[in-house]
């Protein structure tokens, strides 16, 4: 081993050593020179060839062993070639679990390292408001548009601050595209290379002479203007109003947000998009106005915590009414996970932990897998082995050469795992997370990952069986038959109990998962599902923003109310189940100011709860008069928690800055969550926050029709699209279909590695003891006995491997009930379930090794050696 | 100076190296000298197989090599003998002189 430290230390400073070397042999050679008194030819003849002489010194360090090494390596081809079943079974199972591995790094190297794709990303940050105390503390809050500008002015510690906001989707040519608003100096400042055209300039981004400007991602310039070369320029209508194309940014830079971006434009020209809209104008200039995201690129010499402080006294100054003392101000990387925020930090990490388990429980799997088939193999060779031990080969040298042989497949495995992850992560996360922004490259981090995971691979499953190969007794092994009492270490029996171990851990896992599934399926959420429409309106934007969405959201109220002969319909902000939360806080009047707790908001119209038969247990109902007014409604969960087992109707809130009156109670409803119901306030729905929707039950098209009518009759150009309440549903389930049927596959290929590994098992064991077996029927033991005897062998292995396994799965569900409700670690049926699949997956293993013990003729078998 | 000298018979170049240096740490030259010198100018000891050996020693530890100023002040490489080389020393030796014992013993019978 010292041996092997020296020359990988020649290894890493071989340039200092040859030079050390060579002027060595130079100074041998002026004395040779001086002796020889000036005599050159002399001098040359007594040194010869010195190059030649360098290089044969210098080949002493690495040249026998690179040599040795690569006779190795041509060695273990031939042999695995020779033994291409094994070979393909080995490189199959490590393949797929390497690949796996590799698949989940992506994942994980793409949501938690990767910074963003800019010029030096090391120095750029995010700035993020974090709340210390309150309801909301935790929560990160983002920066307005005048603070941006004060700061920009005035901070020492960033070469270039900008803001970021995630705009509505806006009408083009081509369908609907997301837009990024972005200070002007965004390009700049993140140093993107643009394809064509250039980034925005400071003069395009001014709120008093705004300007339609748009840089468009590589990916919508390709896929929604078909590549046009001269778009830039050019002029493209976003909700009717004409903007300019000034760029197409880089192809590898897909925006700052994890949602995908389309197009960037700046946030001045909001103003040219809702020229109508008057909040615009404060949103941009107001200094009380908050909440698009930061982000900054630090000056020479500064750090991430000086920029963060010095942001905290800038705004401290600029917020003299003190309104921000709650709030810290820190830096974050720009992976997407450190720019989360804690809140939804807590929420991924649990995902990604029992994600990594799982393939890690596999890759384990597999190792012991191919573990087990090289001891099996191994065996076969134990007399070339012990040949070459009694020869003299030493033992290091041999397991090396088994190493060797271990690190060849591994490596070959990983060549294919990364093949397998190429393509596998972005299309698992585009089925989970539509309409993401995410890139799911393979970059250097990955490649040394996988390469890193081989390595551990080739240790795991080569070195325990190349140390028990070459452990056997010369004299023992050296006679045919000294059968196998070497091998009475279990090792082939705990691979055996691991195996089964881990499969059950993963098929359990999938099981609970499917029963959760199952269960929040057929929960009764609290209000109807199947028989609701709900109907979105589309009017043109630009017209329907602020002021005029709310007269249009009264219209249609009165509308609705006065048309005779329609289905019950009902308004609302947002669909039940949809994917948009509000919340605010609220505190009872009279209470102390402070003791605030969170709510959920939703705007909605009396209708919507006789539509979706959500009763009303107090109170009265919301009616048309109530727009407006400040009145609300309120669900149970919200009355237990702020007025215990009083009648809440009649008292009064403070929620946003104003008193509210609670004029009604109506019934629990899982309308955002299937997992849990939120206390929630209901105010009459007025329109402000955008052109609501309608809810309709048993609407045939007769209804839709009419209620299509009463919309245009409003609106001449706005279009109704209808949609069953039920995709909502679906859609919501998504998410928990796929992780049990990521874990489902998961499960099953362990289930397949297992039954493969298990079948291996038994075989070699008919074969070590056929002459016992050929004995025993020789003395007239039927097959059904030796068919139990074979799977008797090894039965302790597979109940130690159960009762393991069902010990991880019960310990793995506390970590799947953090992803999924409905959840319970007692689940009989699945555990059942899995207890039935390896039983017979065990019998299926041992049935055609079995079926050949049995058939063993008892002659042949004495004749056995 | 004798111009007529033998080459060294395989596998010895490393104990006489071994054995150079015993009386303290030498450069490759001086190495060199004193195997030729104690040979009585019989044994030589070409370039090309003296620094080869010495990188053998050296890799498998049984001489170490540090910088020092030659007797006419240059820079030069001095090797030392370390523990596990005087032991190698020793080994080598014995079965050196068994061997040789062995082949006089043949040659002379013949």
């Amino acid at each position: 081993m010292p041996k092997f430290f020296r020359r990988l230390d020649y290894f890493f400073h071989r340039d200092e050593i040859d030079a050390g070397l060579a002027e060595e042999m130079e100074f041998h050679r002026a004395m040779l020179a001086r002796e020889f008194e000036g005599d050159r030819t002399a001098a040359a003849r007594a040194w010869g060839n010195a190059t030649l002489a360098r290089e044969d010194a210098r080949a002493v360090w690495l040249g026998p062993w690179l040599e040795s090494f690569w006779r190795d390596f041509t060695y273990a081809l031939r042999g695995l070639w020779r033994e291409r079943g094994f070979t393909a079974v080995a490189l199959s199972a490590l393949a797929i679990a390497i690949g796996l591995n590799t698949a989940l790094f992506t994942v994980f190297n793409a949501v938690a390292l990767r910074p963003w794709p800019v010029a030096e990303p090391s120095r750029v940050v995010n700035v993020m408001r974090v709340l210390r105390n309150g309801p909301l503390a935790g929560e990160g809050e983002g920066f307005g548009v005048a603070e941006w500008r004060y700061l920009t002015a005035h901070s020492k510690s960033f070469s270039g601050l900008f803001l970021t906001r995630n705009g509505e989707p806006v009408r083009a040519a081509a369908g609907p595209m997301r837009l990024t608003w972005v200070t002007g100096n965004f390009f700049s400042v993140l140093g993107i290379e643009m394809v064509r055209g250039r980034g925005f300039l400071p003069e395009e981004d001014q709120p008093l002479a705004p300007l339609g400007v748009a840089v468009l991602s590589y990916d919508s310039w390709q896929n929604r203007f078909g590549g046009d070369p001269n778009i830039v320029g050019k002029s493209i209508r976003l909700d009717e109003i004409p903007f300019t194309v000034v760029g197409i940014a880089a192809p590898d830079f897909a925006g700052t947000n994890p949602e995908r971006t389309d197009l960037w434009a700046p946030f001045s020209a909001r103003r040219v998009l809702r020229p109508d809209d008057a909040d615009v104008l404060p949103f941009l200039t107001d200094e009380h106005h908050c909440c698009s995201q930061m982000a900054g690129r630090l000056a020479p010499g500064y750090t991430g915590r000086q920029a963060a402080a010095e942001i905290q006294t800038l705004s401290a100054h600029l917020h003299t009414d003190k309104t921000l003392d709650n709030a810290a101000v820190v830096t974050a990387g720009t992976a997407l996970l450190a720019a989360l925020g804690p809140q939804n930090k807590s929420k991924v990490v649990p995902i990604l932990a029992a994600m990594f388990v799982a393939i890690t429980l596999v890759l384990l799997l597999a190792c012991a897998n191919v573990g087990n088939l090289l001891l099996a193999r191994a065996a076969a060779r134990r007399q070339e082995i012990a040949v070459r031990l009694s020869l003299g080969g030493s033992r290091a040298r041999l397991v090396r050469q088994l190493l060797v042989e271990s690190l060849t497949l591994a490596c070959a495995a990983a060549v294919l795992g990364l093949l397998i992850a190429w393509k596998l992560p972005s299309a698992i996360v585009a089925l989970m997370i539509p309409e993401n922004g995410i890139a799911m490259t393979a970059d250097w981090r990955v490649c040394a990952y996988t390469a890193g995971m081989a390595v551990i691979a080739c240790l795991g499953f080569g070195l325990a069986p190349a140390l028990q190969a070459t452990r056997l007794r010369i004299s023992g092994a050296l006679q045919r038959d000294a059968s196998l009492r070497f091998s009475r270490l279990p090792l082939r029996s705990v691979l055996l109990a691991a195996q089964v171990a881990i499969s059950v851990v993963l098929l359990a896992g999938a099981g609970l998962l499917v029963r959760g599934l199952q269960h929040v399926q057929h929960q009764d959420p609290g209000f109807r599902i199947d028989t609701i429409t709900v109907a979105t309106l589309e009017l043109p934007a630009a017209a329907y923003s602020g002021k005029l969405a709310e007269i249009f959201t009264g219209q249609l109220q009165s509308a609705l109310a006065e048309t005779q002969g329609l289905p019950p319909a009902g308004i609302a902000g947002d669909p039940p189940m949809g994917h948009s939360r509000s919340w605010t806080t609220m505190r009872l009047t009279g209470t102390p100011e402070g003791s605030e707790r969170m709510v959920q908001i939703h705007q909605v119209s009396g209708g919507y709860f006789d539509v979706l038969g959500i009763q009303l247990l107090a109170g009265r109902n919301f009616t048309p008069a109530d727009t407006g007014r400040r009145v609300v409604l309120i669900n149970e969960t919200c009355a237990r928690r702020f007025f215990g087992a009083r009648n809440p109707v009649g008292s009064t809130i403070e929620s946003n800055a104003n008193t509210w009156e609670v004029i009604g109670l109506v019934q629990d409803a899982y309308t955002t969550d299937l997992s849990v119901i939120n206390p929630t306030i209901y105010w009459p729905v007025n329109g402000r926050f955008g052109v609501p929707l309608v809810l309709g039950r048993d609407f045939n098209p007769a209804a839709r029709e009419r209620l299509s009518a009463i919309v245009r009759s409003l609106e001449s150009k706005a279009r109704v699209s209808y949609a069953p309440l039920a995709e909502n549903f679906r859609s919501l389930l998504e998410p928990a279909r796929y992780a049990a049927a990521i874990s489902g596959a998961l499960g099953l290929l362990a289930l397949i590695l297992a039954g493969v590994g298990m079948s291996g098992v038994f075989a070699y064991m008919v074969r070590q003891r056929t002459r016992e077996i050929g004995l025993r029927m020789a003395l007239g033991a039927q097959p059904a006995q030796v068919v139990r005897l074979v799977l008797a062998s090894h039965l302790h292995a597979l109940a130690w491997g159960l009762a393991a396994g069902l010990a991880g799965a019960f310990a793995a569900t506390r970590l799947l009930r953090s992803m999924m409700n409905g959840i319970s670690p007692f689940d009989p049926a699945a555990y059942v379930a899995v207890f039935l699949l390896l039983i017979a997956a065990a019998a299926a293993a041992s049935a055609v090794p079995a079926r050949r013990a049995a058939r063993v003729d008892p002659l042949t078998a004495l004749r056995w050696e | 100076m004798n111009q007529k000298s033998l080459e060294l018979l395989p596998g010895t170049l490393d104990t006489l190296i071994l054995k150079a240096l015993q009386r303290g740490p030498l450069h490759g030259y001086a190495i060199m000298q004193t195997i030729r010198a104690h040979s009585n100018e019989v044994l030589s000891v070409g370039e090309s197989t003296l620094y080869p050996a010495l990188q053998r020693l050296l890799l498998n530890g049984w001489v170490k090599a540090e910088w020092g100023a030659s007797e006419n002040n240059r820079r030069a490489r001095f090797y030392t003998l370390t523990t596990a080389g005087r032991k190698r020393l020793t080994a080598e030796r014995a079965d050196l002189e068994t061997m040789i014992t062995a082949i006089r013993q043949v040659l002379e019978t013949a």
